[in-house]
């Protein structure tokens, strides 16, 4: 028995807080979801999968060695841009965007894929570099970046091509990028504000920006959204409405209930309450991550944990702060929480990858 | 490789960056969380009304309209419900068919079947009822009745117009009513505390409100109040489920004073002539008879003219739509005589033995300007009393002469000249009762002595509706203690005119009524010919009012060559004496002879009422 246990130990490589909050908050997702359907049962059988399916790949990746991982970064990386490549000429259209792969089985959006091997890849780029990462290092990386995040781009996927913009450069700030030049660059970038407001930004993005500063100029157009979304979440009051009362979710009142805007519905139906306790299971999450960072045997470890948990962090602080209306509108769902294979299993991944970095410890370190 | 120093002061740097990001993102996660705490808790009922406003949709329910009564029951005004068939869209797909099914047995026009079709999809896509055909026959609905059970989704529904039962008789005392402006629709929903998100008149003829006469004053009580349902919808605007049903309260049932069988009468009497006839029961100051003819119909006005036929009232030269009864400025002309007569006795003028020479004419001492009576060579010696009889103008012109206008004018507003009598009556004028100060802002001329003398025998500038004729008789018949007139009684709101003077006495009263009784009764009466058509007592005063100033009979017989320019009849009245109950005031625009033309009409409506008591 004790031989056992040892043994389980020894091989199984799991970090248990981190393994049972993210189950807990997929089935509440499952939950939360079944009401934001309007109890559609199909689509919930189809998540269950997903949410199965994911969590047992969290607990495959989580099995290698980091070294695993650091060593064949590239080919994951090359392995999904050829699949973002193939995406942009063969991928299915829906709704004049080309970012889903169909594999009969399963449309898969590859830039979920590619938003998690770019970190990596770039923590095994950058580990092994001398403090502060030299120029050349920077604009090799930068790059890189700026390359992939076109990539997606043009799909045009706009949300899911910020959150590798973001994750990217997490590492290399991580990783030790100069203040000089973060200082300089951001100079620059704050004064070409206005050259990018005018030049790559298509119209509805603009309008998006604008509705963002006032969305009661136009309640019934570009407004409709947000205006909508912060009813609900109001309406909502500190108990909620309870599960599945939610009359804007329900009368058709809220936009995409199962994804992007699912925070509007949860908040909606259990309210102040119901809110502050998802937020906390989020937040438990992160601060299990810092402390894994922390406690990491290596730099490559650290740059990953820490720049895909940031990359988690994001991506949930983006979603709130759209719903909310803080930020405009991106299409970025609720880790965890939305409708959708992809970005689901991106995250078990992601996770996965964080628990490998953090379970395996060297007895003695280099 | 990096060496080992490097690596304690990269994991330092490191761990420093990791918790700056940290910070600066749990930074705005409490933003976050403060945003999100004041949309659920600081602006909660904002919100929650925001979403209550967003899933419910209110449909007004129109109240039933008072019904109106005349003073013994009968009903005036009434609602006259149509039958329409409704479809409730929801269950069906193939429109064509249904109206082919319904075809059958109903038969729906090219029209209809096209207007359908048209409001059909959009109709369906919210679920709004479609009306598939207004106005049933019975013979309609029992066919559609016995087939009822195959169509579960269309059903029979009552809608109510407005009818008054006698559209000719009431057209200026009761009104009518018209489609309801957006202005005031929002006025009265305000007032009751309703909101209309939408209003959709199920089944209704639109929302009424009274425009005119009664269904105007008393618009407030007849309307009652609305209901409404209120509907869960969806974000289409799709009508879900009924979520509560707040009746409608009807409104309130009014009884008039207004009598038909004399309204009847006087309307038959007046014949389409120009004129109006205004009788009151004396005891309460209540409406009985209020006629102007001509008249029009206000069923067709509620319920829509025709461009033509509205082209037709508008530039009749009659004028239809005036109300002469409460609106039309006529000179009083003799019937002033007996207030004029009391005026003289309250101010110590004369007396009742008082008399003078009248031979005919009366010359004013200031300019030698003559001014006429009727008769030619005058009445010879007489007193008040005969004066009155007679109706000599002369003895009214000395009497006036003698007066001070001021006084006068004072005197004249206590039997109702220049001033409104009627506490619900639908915008009344107030005559014209003139004044010194009146003239010359008017005419820019001073008052002149010849002024007053015409006020003496009602002419020059003076004038009265017939509805303050009629006050006037009354005040006289009540001897000097009158209420406001009205045709809706509130004891409330009983406003007496009670006259007092020392002088005044109730012999002198009762010798003005022995002197208006000899106008008929008396051989030397102006109106003798209406003796004979009554069986009691009728105190009366009877007048011409000459639009054209003429010196003599053939310059008169010139003149009436055109009807316009011929004199108004005019009489007032009341009976049965010795103790009045009734008073009415009648004027025959053109008429020319108040005792012989509009006598008889005051006669007959007199017997009606009197006869029925």
């Amino acid at each position: 028995m004790i031989n056992f246990k040892n043994f389980l130990k020894d091989k199984i490589y799991i970090d248990l807080y981190l393994f049972i909050s993210i189950t807990l908050l997929s089935i509440m997702g499952l939950v939360f979801l079944y009401s934001a359907s309007q109890g559609n049962i199909e689509t919930i059988i189809k998540q269950s999968f997903f949410v199965i399916f994911g969590l047992f790949l969290m607990f495959i990746v989580s099995q290698p060695d980091p070294d695993f991982y650091k060593n064949n970064s590239a080919i994951f990386l090359i392995f999904s841009l050829v699949l973002v490549l193939v995406t942009l000429f063969f991928g299915k259209e829906v709704n004049g965007a080309r970012r889903w792969l169909d594999l009969g089985f399963f449309t898969l959006q590859t830039s979920e894929i590619i938003k998690v091997a770019l970190p990596v890849f770039l923590a095994a780029y950058l580990y092994d570099k001398p403090l502060p990462i030299n120029l050349f290092n920077t604009f090799t990386t930068l790059v890189l970046i700026l390359l992939i995040v076109n990539l997606v781009r043009i799909q045009p996927d706009l949300g899911t091509s910020l959150v590798i913009l973001i994750a990217g450069l997490y590492i290399l700030f991580l990783a030790g990028l100069s203040w000089r030049f973060i200082g300089i660059s951001s100079g620059i970038f704050i004064l070409s504000l206005p050259f990018i407001w005018n030049n790559f930004l298509e119209p509805f993005q603009r309008q998006r920006i604008l509705t963002l500063l006032d969305p009661n100029a136009d309640p019934f157009g570009s407004g409709w959204n947000i205006t909508q979304s912060k009813i609900a979440i109001g309406s909502g009051g500190l108990q909620g409405k309870g599960y599945q009362m939610g009359s804007q979710a329900h009368l058709d009142f809220l936009p995409e209930t199962e994804t992007d805007f699912i925070f509007s519905v949860i908040a909606e139906e259990f309210g102040f309450i119901g809110v502050c306790i998802l937020l906390s299971i989020f937040l438990f999450i992160l601060l299990r991550c810092l402390y894994l960072a922390f406690d990491a045997r290596d730099r490559f470890c650290r740059l990953t944990i820490g720049g895909l948990s940031l990359l988690f962090l994001s991506t949930v602080f983006i979603n709130l702060s759209m719903v909310v209306g803080i930020i405009p509108v991106v299409g970025m769902p609720l880790p965890f929480i939305s409708k959708g294979g992809s970005s689901l299993l991106s995250f078990y991944i992601a996770f996965g990858i964080i628990i490998s970095m953090a379970t395996h410890k060297k007895l003695m370190q280099k | 490789m990096i060496d080992l120093n490097e690596r304690f002061s990269e994991k330092r740097n490191f761990f420093n960056r990791l918790i700056f990001v940290y910070v600066f993102f749990g930074v705005l996660f409490l933003y976050l969380i403060y945003k999100t705490f004041s949309l659920q808790v600081s602006s909660y009922t904002d919100y929650e009304l925001a979403s209550l406003e967003n899933k419910t949709r209110e449909f007004l329910i129109q109240p039933r309209r008072g019904i109106i009564y005349d003073r013994n029951g009968e009903i005036i005004v009434n609602n006259k419900p149509s039958y329409n068939m409704i479809l409730d869209p929801e269950n069906v797909d193939d429109i064509n068919e249904l109206i082919f099914e319904i075809n059958k047995f109903i038969n729906l026009s090219d029209a209809e079947i096209k207007n359908i079709n048209n409001i059909f999809p959009n109709k369906k896509k919210l679920n709004r009822e479609v009306v598939l055909k207004r106005n049933l026959t019975t013979k309609e609905i029992a066919k559609f009745e016995v087939r009822k059970y195959r169509f579960p989704d269309i059903q029979i529904a009552e809608r109510y117009s407005r009818q008054n039962l006698y559209p000719y008789l009431f057209s200026h005392s009761i009104g009518y009513v018209g489609n309801l402006d957006e202005e005031k629709l929002q006025e009265i929903l305000s007032s009751q505390n309703l909101k209309s998100n939408e209003t959709i008149f199920t089944y209704s003829n639109g929302f009424l409100d009274g425009k005119t006469g009664i269904e105007y004053i008393y618009d407030d009580k007849l309307r009652g109040l609305f209901g409404k349902k209120i509907y869960e919808v969806d974000a289409s605007g799709r009508l879900l489920e009924e979520k509560q049903v707040i009746p409608a309260v009807a409104g309130e049932d009014i009884i008039t004073s207004l009598d038909l069988s004399s309204q009847k009468v006087a309307y038959d009497e007046l014949n389409n002539r120009r004129g109006a006839v205004v009788a009151v029961d004396i005891n309460d100051g209540s409406i009985v008879t209020y006629v102007s003819t001509p008249s029009f119909s206000v069923n067709k006005i509620a319920n829509g003219l025709t461009q033509k036929e509205f082209n037709e009232l508008i530039n009749d030269d009659d004028k239809p739509f005036f109300d002469r009864a409460a609106q039309g400025r006529y000179s009083p002309a003799s019937t002033i005589k007996p207030a004029i007569g009391l005026f003289g006795i309250d101010k110590d003028i004369l007396d009742w033995e008082y008399t003078i020479q009248d031979p005919g004419f009366f010359v004013l001492p200031e300019d030698g300007r003559i001014y006429r009576g009727w008769k030619k060579g005058g009445h010879g010696e007489i007193n008040l009393k005969d004066a009155i009889i007679e109706s000599s103008n002369t003895f009214f012109f000395s009497l006036a002469y003698r007066t001070e206008i001021e006084e006068l004018r004072a005197h004249l507003s206590n039997f109702g000249f220049g001033r409104n009598v009627c506490d619900d009556c639908f915008m009344p004028d107030n005559g014209l009762l003139p004044s010194p100060r009146w003239k010359m802002n008017t005419h820019n001329f001073g008052w002149f002595k010849g002024d007053t003398v015409n006020v003496g025998v009602g002419q020059g500038y003076i004038n009265a509706t017939p509805i303050q004729l009629a006050y006037y008789s009354a005040f006289l018949a009540t001897k000097g203690n009158l209420n406001k007139f009205s045709f809706v009684q509130d004891s409330n709101s009983a406003n007496k005119n009670i006259f007092t003077s020392k002088n005044i006495t109730n012999t002198d009263w009762n010798n003005i009524h022995e002197s208006m009784i000899g106008v008929i009764e008396s051989p030397r009466g102006t109106a003798g010919r209406l003796r004979l058509l009554k069986d009691y007592v009728i105190a009366a005063k009877s007048g011409t009012v000459e639009l054209v100033s003429t010196e003599t009979k053939e310059d008169y017989q010139i003149i009436r060559e055109t009807e316009g320019k011929r004199d108004h009849a005019i009489i007032i009245a009341f009976a049965p004496m010795p103790n009045p109950k009734y008073a009415i005031s009648v004027v025959i625009e053109n008429g020319e002879s108040g005792g012989s033309v509009a006598g008889p009409v005051a006669v007959a409506v007199l017997n009606s009422l009197v006869k029925n008591d």
